[in-house]
């Protein structure tokens, strides 16, 4: 549980490097304490042994069943430094080995210097807090700091720069003596940008078209074109879906974490949004708060998946208070991760258990979004109008009604070793049931819909893994203002309790245990990017209050983090290495001023996104060739300056699209429910397909879908085996290759068909010696192996 | 370094010598491994991991407690008995224990089998986890946190020392059930380090890994096709020029064509004699011990072995006939392994580890069964510099926690990693904003269970 970086055991330092006593107890002693000694005597035991207890200072210093162990001052006087040099056979400690000498050392000149223990202060975040970088201090950090426009630097090459972006690349590029190279022809780019903003390759009209329009402005019309689409929203909803670590379902859907029917409702409102350029700072503020911003019809709540969908652990009503809350910690230290992370490029979940090592968050700010997080809860919430107050009504009767029959079942199941007492439970549980199912009639006369919803979700209780009733049913998975609490009071059944429209601030946990709460953490923004300081989040659970602090207190940050995860996605390569930390640990920019001066102005420019893709790729630096040069190569073998475009290989999706439309068999419908990728004579765009988390597709897994239970900075990029028996072996491969060769098939003869083939697959004509080759092939093999041969070349996943 | 390339190479020449392009990397041609390690001199190559998913009750298997019998049916008031759910009395074992082998450690009448090899196991009886919980104790077991996202022991392992035969994963995954995916993720470790899946209640390789055989071609006819598609790819590579990315793939290529016979033969049990075949048993679990040793022989790094689908060993109740009915094909194909491995020379760098993600109370639960127990519980160790024929540590006099020598799952972590020659606090990986380590900031070295 304690998730920290330093094994402070391993380093035995002389002492005489340690000068403050409350350093050296951190440092040296509690950690001996905490390896050795807790799991016998802590006070978290139920019969600690020997009754004494060394994990508070209390406890230490009153010592155990026979007395005092500590003088402070005296150390050949303590039994605790006797018991640690197993000077007595009757006490050695601890039992499993004797320290090693230096450790024991540590602890004589620590009780010598009068055994400082700074745990006296036990209503403080701990020692952590000196640790901490200091708050003004870490406002000073880069990334912190306001945006604003720069002037371009001085170049010599005047004539290369087509926008602003270059003169900064230019700049360094000259400084380390290095040349940007020749703009990519026109088959090149066309395709670059096609697969870029769409995700789908261009056609060989298409492309012949472009080559042969010289006029100046053909490439900015072909990014309108591209920006226009609709197919635009389905690439850059993907990028986003990693982001928002999308998936349907959950790692183990148990009873009471069942997968999410109306997850693709999401999905969809992604691609909407994008495709309408929805400004980016309302695009996460709706992801966020949608149900709490004025005039957001209720069909854009849709966007409240990005908190209604993330993973979520079983909670075994059988299992203790501690041990459930713990779980529902680890739930909202998720919902932190994923906002942190992915929105501001901060890893504030380092903050669980102690303040951040390295960045200015402390526990305090941990727990004040945790506090957010716990006062909200999701749930499937109607698409469709209803009055506010029935609405929570009915949100809380599912979220009941599904607890009631899934522990009622659970106490019938097992009753245990008290079975009349659990019967009784059940039937108490029964008659509330009852009951509520009453006022549940009641609602169907108004909104037929809800009982249906409310008999589904309580299935799932009673069963498990139940099917959804229909995923077309007029609910979306989202969240509303509801607060969690975990009730423990009857000692062999917890129970989980929703409590609507009631924030709660939840305490720090200390050193991240749910059962040593200490000060109250009031919902708020991190001082360290809160402006006023006073920050205290006063609407319902806080979420609108938190979205609109990104976009106004950490705005700079904000556009800092998605400028760079644009310019990745465009790029193949981030300016700051390290997109979702732009802490201490991360990587520096390779260009600062350029990144701050992209995202003053893409924020100048309304936080559009479409600005920005504009302003990306009419770029010089974009329209650049991807070959290799070896001069460059030796100086900066990993293009950190750009001096080329990076060449890349397409991802899953774009692959698996590209052959489904090179084979003319490409369903290219938008929206709906998902389907497995295997699914008999799924033919959709590949974004459409089924992502879990319990199961993660095969085809996913070979070609680096990053896990979905966790927010992903950015995909990994792997070439194996695996994935080349998927193309040359699987049915996909062969179908999609014999629905190719039955496109051309009605070709006049052998060229004219081989020649149709290079259109449809790689846009282009064959030379002569490839149809030599082609020709020399088809002697002996059928037509459909030659179309899958040209599926599975290197030039057709190519992306220049 | 030149000590893992001459060891390549003879596994190389086991495999039938293949060209050195069969070297290129079929799993992991960009291997993004840790650089380093191992730290000191290994005591292991390989570990072969045998888990029993549910919780297999110590009490029952390896851990014998006369005073259950004694105090059958009560409470004593002397340990705080409680677990998650609600309990009875004390349940002594149905089962008898006799002394075995040289090191007379006791093993109950269920497993005459493993009774046979008890001089090679270190038996561990004082493990301990910190969750009650399925499915975060199987988190702490496979990755050292209950945190649902962190890379896999055996994908750390992968990832340490990378893999001595290219042509397979580093990482092998052998279940009945693949539902456990999540246990073998890379987590924020590169993707190729993560468990490769195999079905080893398949016996055919083509049904174990999918896309491995083609179903409509020859080799003959892939192989001219694949001449097709390479000639293209040269052409191609030669007008856009090199690049890291278009080699890879060539040669992913060709490993995948050559892998079709490879892994046709390595994850082919069948090939094995028949008398080899009996020792081990015919059911799923002892076709994936069979299938470890093969790949361990071909330098596979990590084999992780499930026992049956879902949770068997989650004995809540009528726990007398359930191990009755599932010991003995466990019981057979553990200890065919380590006669086989002993006898091949390949137990001595071979690790092999027994254990559940926890053990059982002490106490009744639905009158004949046990709960879940995380506070002791035992795991066993063979091979790969473990102490065979040691009985280490110890539980309390009912066999419910552990008091002796007490073992937390980091320190066994961290004990694999130091028979693998692996420093547990230096094999690092920095993601954001820190260093993680799969123990992460705990874990001793179990010095007195090394040989």
């Amino acid at each position: 549980m304690g998730g920290c970086c330093l094994a402070l055991l391993a380093a035995v330092v002389p002492l005489a490097a340690q000068t403050d006593g409350a350093a050296l107890f951190e440092s040296r002693i509690r950690p001996v304490l905490a390896a050795k000694c807790y799991p016998c005597h802590s006070s978290r035991l139920k019969s600690p042994m020997g009754g004494f207890t060394l994990d508070t200072r209390a406890g230490l210093r009153k010592g155990g069943a026979s007395g005092p162990v500590l003088i402070p001052g005296k150390p050949e006087e303590s039994r605790l430094l006797a018991a640690l040099r197993y000077n007595d056979p009757h006490l050695r400690m601890p039992p499993t080995g004797k320290l090693p000498a230096e450790v024991i050392a540590n602890f004589a000149a620590w009780i010598a210097a009068g055994a400082p223990d700074p745990r006296e202060d036990a209503g403080t975040p701990g020692a952590g807090a000196a640790r901490a970088p200091a708050i003004e201090k870490g406002r000073a950090w880069w990334a912190f700091q306001p945006v604003r426009e720069m002037a371009p630097p001085q170049v010599m090459e005047s004539a290369w720069p087509r926008t602003k972006i270059d003169a900064f690349l230019l700049a360094k590029l000259e400084a380390c003596g290095l040349k940007p190279s020749p703009p990519a022809d026109a088959r090149d780019l066309i395709r670059r940008a096609s697969l870029d903003l769409t995700g789908l390759a261009p056609s060989y009209e298409e492309v012949a078209a472009f080559a042969a329009d010289s006029s100046p402005q053909a490439y900015d019309r072909l990014i309108e074109q591209l920006l226009a689409s609709p197919h635009y929203g389905e690439r850059w909803g993907r990028y986003w879906l990693d982001v928002a670590r999308y998936a349907e379902d959950n790692q183990n859907n148990g009873p009471t974490n069942p997968y999410y029917p109306y997850a693709w409702r999401y999905r969809d409102w992604v691609i909407e949004a994008l495709n309408q350029d929805v400004p980016y700072d309302r695009f996460v503020e709706l992801q966020l708060a949608a149900d709490q911003m004025p005039g957001v019809p209720r069909d854009q709540w849709r966007a409240l998946g990005y908190l209604g969908i993330g993973p979520v652990t079983h909670k075994d009503g059988r299992l203790s208070r501690d041990v459930l809350l713990t779980f529902a910690a680890d739930d909202w230290d998720e919902r932190i991760d994923a906002v942190s992370r992915g929105l501001l490029g901060l890893t504030v979940s380092c903050a669980r258990c102690h303040d951040h090592k390295f960045d200015p968050i402390s526990t305090q700010d941990y727990y004040s979004l945790a506090g957010v997080f716990a006062s909200t809860s999701a749930v499937e919430r109607p698409l469709f109008e209803i009055d506010p107050q029935t609405e929570s009504r009915f949100l809380w009767l599912e979220q009941r009604i599904h607890e009631l029959t899934y522990v009622a079942n659970l106490l019938e199941k097992e009753p245990g070793t008290k079975p009349a007492e659990s019967a009784a439970k059940a039937a108490r549980f029964h008659a509330e049931l009852r009951t509520l199912q009453a006022e549940v009639d009641a609602l169907g006369q108004r909104y037929p819909e809800l009982p249906k919803e409310i008999a589904r979700y309580a299935a799932i209780g009673r069963v498990g893994m139940a099917k959804p009733r229909s995923e077309d049913a007029p609910f979306m998975n989202a969240v509303y203002d509801a607060s969690l609490w975990v009730d423990g009071s009857d000692p062999d059944l917890t129970m989980l309790e929703y409590r609507p429209g009631q924030a709660r601030d939840l305490p720090v946990f200390q050193r991240g245990n749910v059962d040593q709460p200490g000060p109250p953490a009031p919902r708020r923004f991190p001082a360290v990017l809160a402006k006023a300081p006073d920050a205290a989040f006063r609407s319902g659970s806080g979420r609108l209050d938190l979205a609109q602090k990104i976009f106004t207190d950490a705005a700079p940050l904000a556009a800092r983090v998605m400028v760079n995860r644009v310019w990745a996605w465009h790029l193949g390569k981030p300016l700051v290495g390290t997109p979702s930390d732009f802490g201490a640990q991360g990587e520096p920019p390779s260009h600062p001023e350029l990144l701050d001066d992209l995202a003053a102005r893409f924020i100048a420019h309304g936080w559009s996104l479409k600005w920005l893709h504009r302003e990306i790729m009419r770029s010089a630096a974009y329209r650049q060739s991807s070959r290799a040069r070896a001069d460059c190569e030796r100086i900066d073998p990993t293009n950190r300056l750009q001096w080329r475009m990076n060449a890349r290989r397409m991802d899953i999706e774009a692959y698996r699209d590209a052959v489904l439309r090179a084979a003319g068999t490409m369903d290219e419908s938008l929206y709906g429910p998902s389907r497995d990728l295997d699914a008999p004579g799924n033919t959709r765009r590949t974004i459409y397909a089924t992502v879990s988390r319990q199961t993660l597709h095969t085809i996913f897994g070979l070609y680096d879908l990053p896990d979905p239970s966790q927010h992903s900075p950015g995909r990994e990029v792997t070439t194996t085996a695996l994935q080349q028996l998927f193309v040359l072996n699987s049915p996909f491969f062969q179908q999609q290759a014999a629905a190719l060769a039955g496109r051309v098939s009605g070709e006049p003869d052998r060229k004219a068909q081989i020649r149709a083939l290079y259109r449809r697959v790689l846009a282009r004509d064959p030379g002569a010696d490839e149809l030599d080759l082609a020709i020399t092939y088809l002697n002996r093999d059928p037509l459909e192996r030659y179309a899958q041969a040209l599926l599975a070349t290197n030039e057709f996943l190519y992306w220049p | 370094m030149s000590e893992k390339l001459s060891r390549r190479s003879w596994i190389e020449s086991l495999c039938g010598g293949l060209g050195a392009v069969g070297l290129a990397g079929m799993f992991a041609p960009e291997a993004r491994a840790a650089s380093g390690f191992p730290n000191f001199p290994p005591r292991a190559k390989h570990v072969i991991l045998l888990f029993m998913a549910g919780g297999p009750s110590q009490l029952d298997l390896f851990d014998p407690k006369p005073a259950l019998a004694k105090f059958a049916g009560q409470r004593p008031p002397s340990v705080d008995l409680r677990t998650e759910r609600v309990t009875g009395g004390l349940l002594p074992s149905s089962f008898a224990f006799r002394p075995q082998g040289q090191s007379g450690i006791p093993v109950s009448e269920l497993l005459p089998h493993l009774a046979g090899v008890i001089d090679e196991l270190c038996v561990i009886r004082s493990m301990y986890t910190f969750n009650p919980t399925h499915n975060p104790a199987r988190f702490l077991f496979y990755t050292g946190s209950i945190t649902t996202v962190r890379p896999s022991m055996g994908a750390w392992i992968s990832y340490g020392l990378g893999t001595e035969n290219r042509n397979l994963p580093g990482f092998v995954v052998l279940s009945p059930d693949a539902g456990y995916s999540y246990l073998w993720r890379s987590g924020f470790l590169p993707s190729e380090h993560q468990g490769t899946y195999f079905n080893d209640a398949e016996t055919e390789p083509e049904k174990m890994i999918r896309y491995l055989r083609n179903t409509q071609m020859d080799a003959t006819a892939q192989r001219r096709q694949l001449d097709l598609i390479q000639v293209l790819n040269r052409r191609h590579e030669a007008a856009a020029g090199p690049d890291r990315f278009l080699d890879a793939r060539i040669q992913a290529m060709e490993t995948a064509y050559r892998m079709q016979l490879e892994a046709l033969d390595v994850f082919d049990i069948r090939k094995e004699p028949e008398a080899v075949r009996a020792e081990y048993g015919t059911t799923p679990f002892a076709n994936g011990c069979l299938l470890a040793r093969r790949l361990v022989e071909k330098g596979v790094r990590c084999v992780h072995v499930y026992y049956g689908q879902g949770q068997p060993w989650d004995d809540h109740k009528d726990i007398h006939a359930n191990l009755v009915k599932r010991c003995p094909d466990m019981d057979q194909a553990a200890a065919a392994l380590i006669r086989d491995l002993k006898q091949r020379g390949l137990l001595k760098e071979t690790l092999v580890v027994w254990g559940g993600e926890f053990g059982r109370t002490p106490v009744s639960e639905n009158g004949d069964g046990r709960d879940h127990n995380p506070y002791g519980f035992t795991m066993w160790m063979a091979g790969g510099g473990a102490k065979g024929g040691l009985a280490y540590g110890n539980t309390d006099e009912f066999g419910f926690q552990a008091v002796e020598n007490r073992v937390s799952i980091h320190d066994l972590h961290a004990t694999i990693l130091y028979l693998l020659g692996i420093d547990h606090e230096k094999l690092t990986y920095r993601y954001a904003g820190r260093d993680f380590r799969l123990t992460d900031v705990a874990g001793q070295v179990v010095r007195g269970a090394i040989a």
